[in-house]
């Protein structure tokens, strides 16, 4: 094995004690936004000054206000009655001050004040498309981490069962029930029903649901406060798409969670071409390999450019760029512009220098 | 052996098979893109802590980051009677061989040379979510101790006289939950806050009570430095390298630990033993030791022909499970590696550790351009 890492490319402690860069880590909370707040406000809307123990010298609101984008839990947000209390927010009771309950930026919308917070767990809501991983098998259901503050509940009977026979559930496949899902299994499932506790049940009672094999596994949680603001996974029309990559890689699927969980991997021609059955012909149409763990064969070209998309989707990420159908694509392709103009031994890795042109030139082709 | 890596990240047997056969590619295909020998960047300052003698911080980019303090205090020598006489050399096993051939000529009196005691370093390791006496903290400690202990310049410089001595408290702090095994995190922070630690400047003579300088400028580096800029030697180094195949893969991220077939801490010491000796940097392998890989822990995957959901048969019993398993040989499907790791394959992992612009240098380097 060739020794391809020159002097030059040793990222080793080269970064020094200035740049402490926060982007540079992967789960680290995503940047705030560069001052969200109108400025058109008069001094008496918007005031944090009167925080106790920080009017040793007062400086004028506007400098507050330009500094201060950041909140944090119990800070003062205002202490004028006419703005009303949002998401984030609370009011002691007997006062009209409202405080921030969580860490984040202050949102304004008309009269309404609410803290969006930096980082959050993701909150489910019905009908989102999420990806998620079993860690507990129980008589007759699954618990499913989702990202969420709580394991989100995968019944039995919310599942296709192979061969797509439509039955009640017995006991015997109560037995069976790792043969379907077990421990350490990632599925993609859609958000049926919400408990009163705010955890959510799933179903995978669809074709395009179900167990995922092919491809790698990628996390971005931790942005659910922001809904692709900074960085994270937003809510869109298409959470799953077919990218077509260069390099020989063939067709690459894309699934992105709403929570924060992605998945990349090798795109399988299904028998059927039309996804779109009507749940009377389900039991055609379900073949008997959607409860397979084994992996097709991935051609090498392949594996590299789901380790492509993967960087792609990091480096959008860490540059506080909210992921979408449309940001990876766009992103996919100013990674092969940049992989074009690197010249001699190129290195595949998408941190640091190289995910922040790619990110800056996906977003360029954006504004234009 | 070493405890298992971390807490048993939990990954399905499909994306284990994906991992595993990517990273058995000719060249690996790492999931992030990275070469085999590819590092990612780090960022790391020196001198956070003004009330430590020495300390360091490094945040990895995988969201792992650590602090490590240097605290030196002065505490009074055992009196041992034979000191004098004959060196009192004490060896750790561990030491390189120069180091003992050194030892056996006769010692000038009042010199530090080979006085120095294991004792006088204590390394302590906290990680959140673990207690003190935990195996992981106890493990991480010994292994980064050993190298440490394993050369004499650093046990000798904190002799004082024959009355007294520094006690080094090496105390290292991971501030986030142990994502990836922690030791190249830890040992890079410790080699940092080593190189950055001071001891105050001594005006006492032989073996009066000690007497220090109380100008903090006038302090000397416990790794001193050259005129030049350049430091004589330098602490130690553990680096984590892992095997599949027979590909060997360098700072592997916790994904990759959890398919490693085998996973080895590789400690290393660069030292320039004479001061106008500027010819060759010389690394010298202090230790090796193997961690046990957390991917013999996890399930296998079950082949379609196993797996009733799939159109399969299940097997009647776990003999048969097993004798099936072994009788077909199924691509794509997670196998958890067994067995040892070939003798051969130690020996290349040594190599390109070791070799002259290998990867300890590479990465010695890099921590050269931290600023300390």
């Amino acid at each position: 094995m060739s020794m391809r890492v020159g002097k030059e490319e040793v990222k080793e402690g080269e970064s020094e004690s200035e740049d402490v860069n926060e982007s540079e880590r992967l789960p680290a909370p995503p940047k705030p936004p560069r001052q969200t707040h109108p400025t058109t406000t008069n001094s008496h809307d918007y005031d944090s000054t009167s925080d106790i123990d920080m009017d040793i010298d007062e400086p004028t609101h506007s400098v507050k206000r330009a500094r201060k984008s950041v909140v944090t839990p119990g800070e003062l947000v205002t202490s004028d009655p006419q703005w009303m209390r949002g998401h984030g927010t609370y009011i002691p009771p007997s006062t009209t001050s409202i405080l921030s309950t969580v860490a984040g930026t202050v949102l304004k919308t008309n009269k309404l004040l609410s803290v969006t917070p930096l980082r959050a767990r993701y909150t489910p809501e019905i009908g989102d498309l999420v990806v998620g991983r079993i860690v507990e098998v129980q008589a007759r259901r699954w618990k499913v981490d989702v990202a969420a503050a709580l394991l989100a509940a995968l019944p039995l009977s919310a599942i296709n069962l192979p061969g797509g026979i439509l039955r009640k559930r017995t006991a015997v496949d109560e037995l069976n029930i790792r043969t379907f899902f077990t421990e350490g299994d990632l599925l993609v499932a859609e958000v049926q029903a919400l408990f009163q506790d705010g955890s959510a049940g799933l179903h995978t009672r669809s074709l395009k649901y179900g167990k995922l094999r092919n491809g790698y596994f990628l996390s971005v949680s931790g942005t659910g406060g922001s809904r692709g603001r900074k960085g994270g996974v937003a809510r869109s029309r298409r959470q799953v798409f077919t990218l077509t990559t260069a390099n020989g890689g063939g067709e690459v699927d894309v699934i992105l969670g709403v929570n924060g969980y992605i998945w990349i991997s090798k795109h399988v021609n299904s028998a059927q071409g039309n996804k779109d059955i009507s749940i009377t012909k389900l039991e055609e149409q379900v073949s008997l390999g959607v409860y397979s763990s084994q992996n097709e064969e991935i051609a090498p070209a392949t594996r590299r450019e789901i380790a492509r998309v993967t960087g792609v989707i990091r480096a959008l990420v860490e540059n506080g760029v909210g992921v979408d159908e449309d940001m990876v694509v766009r992103g996919y392709e100013a990674c092969q512009e940049v992989d074009l103009e690197e010249e001699g031994e190129r290195s595949d890795w998408l941190g640091g220098e190289k995910g922040r042109r790619v990110v800056e030139l996906a977003m360029g082709a954006m504004v234009t | 052996m070493a405890p298992a890596a971390t807490s048993q990240v939990l990954l399905s047997p499909a994306e284990l098979s994906f991992l595993h056969s990517s990273l058995l590619l000719q060249p690996p295909v790492r999931p992030d893109g990275r070469a085999p020998n590819q590092f990612r960047p780090l960022v790391a300052e020196t001198d956070i802590l003004p009330g430590a003698n020495g300390s360091a911080r490094i945040c990895f980019p995988d969201g792992t980051e650590a602090i490590v303090g240097i605290k030196a205090e002065v505490e009074k020598s055992q009196w041992r009677a034979n000191l004098s006489e004959d060196g009192a050399h004490l060896g750790t096993g561990g030491g390189d061989v120069e180091m003992e051939e050194d030892g056996g000529k006769p010692q000038e009196e009042a010199s530090s040379h080979g006085n120095g005691e294991m004792s006088w370093i204590e390394l302590s390791i906290e990680i959140p979510g673990f207690r003190d006496d935990d195996p992981l903290p106890i493990f991480l400690a010994a292994m980064l101790s050993e190298g440490l202990l394993a050369g004499e310049e650093l046990k000798d410089r904190l002799w004082i006289n024959r009355r007294f001595h520094w006690k080094l408290y090496i105390d290292i702090l991971l501030l986030s939950p142990p994502l990836s095994y922690p030791l190249p995190l830890l040992s890079l922070t410790t080699h940092l806050a080593l190189l950055s630690s001071r001891i105050p400047k001594l005006k006492s003579e032989q073996d009066e009570d000690p007497l220090f300088d109380d100008d903090w400028e006038a302090s000397l580096y416990l790794y001193p430095k050259l005129p030049t800029g350049k430091r004589i030697d330098r602490p130690p180094i553990t680096l984590l390298v892992m095997a599949v195949g027979s590909n060997i893969i360098f700072d592997p991220s916790k994904e990759e630990l959890a398919v490693a077939e085998a996973v080895l801490a590789v400690s290393v010491r660069e030292s320039q033993r004479r001061e106008n000796d500027t010819s060759g940097r010389r690394l010298n392998l202090l230790s090796i030791r193997s961690v046990d890989s957390p991917s013999r822990l996890t399930p296998s995957g079950v082949p379609n022909t196993m797996n009733t959901a799939t159109g399969g048969s299940a097997p009647v019993s776990s003999q048969d499970a097993v004798a099936q398993r072994e009788s077909i040989d199924q691509k794509g499907v997670w196998n958890p590696p067994r067995g040892g790791v070939k003798r051969a394959l130690i020996t290349r992992i040594i190599k390109l550790v070791l070799e002259p612009n290998g990867v300890a240098q590479e990465v010695m380097d890099g921590l050269n351009g931290v600023e300390v």
